[in-house]
């Protein structure tokens, strides 16, 4: 593991207070979780945030590319983060989400899916009602 | 490397009264596509029924089955109202 502190965390949207993994890192690491603790805020600061391969300008997998596509067609602003330069970020997210595959669209707090579901909520007309 | 037919015969063990459709879409033997039929998704929301689908490989997905792009649905499916 690095030792430095994961850069991607920097990336979240919400970076502005950037919790930091070196200093404030209690003794009882079991409760403390930067990483979910900062994920969780994400979803819960942003109306509709993508958790995905690559970003939104590179998608980094076809699946987040095609997610991508569906939000942007329906003119929907959307927070975006890459979960590939940590994998933890992944793996809490994962946790957090009961959900094992990118992406990850949430709308409201709420897990909306991820690409079939986006994808097919696209096609039907469901999506946009989802995402307001 | 798991081969679309034991997918299948795996998600239709695991839940009760399933047909499950699986093909490799890339060729590649690790990217997945399967439809997946049954009875225990009615009531369910999609993203339910995707996790049924999910819990069946657990750890595998994102592992040795790298995609499995799933749709669900009942087996009497009537248009939404």
């Amino acid at each position: 593991m690095s030792n430095s502190e994961p850069s991607t965390l920097r990336d979240l949207p919400m970076s502005s207070g950037q919790p930091s993994l070196a200093g404030e890192t209690p003794m009882s690491s079991e409760e403390s979780n930067p990483i979910r603790e900062a994920i969780e805020q994400a979803i819960d600061e942003h109306k509709v945030i993508l958790f995905m391969k690559g970003t939104p300008e590179a998608p980094a997998c076809g699946f987040s590319a095609r997610t991508v596509a569906a939000l942007q067609s329906l003119d929907v602003p959307f927070a975006a983060v890459d979960i590939l330069p940590d994998p933890r970020i992944r793996q809490e997210l994962s946790a957090i989400s009961d959900w094992p595959t990118i992406p990850q669209l949430f709308a409201n707090g709420e897990l909306v899916g991820g690409c079939d579901i986006v994808c097919e909520m696209y096609e039907s007309g469901e999506l946009q009602e989802a995402l307001q | 490397m798991p081969s679309p037919e034991e997918i299948k015969q795996r998600i239709e063990a695991a839940i009760p009264g399933a047909q499950a459709e699986v093909e490799d879409y890339t060729g590649g033997g690790d990217h997945f596509r399967a439809t997946v039929t049954a009875t225990a998704f009615a009531g369910r929301s999609r993203i339910q029924q995707h996790r049924l689908v999910y819990e069946v490989f657990g750890a595998e997905i994102g592992g040795p089955i790298h995609a499995l792009s799933l749709k669900t649905q009942t087996p009497q499916k009537t248009p939404t109202q």
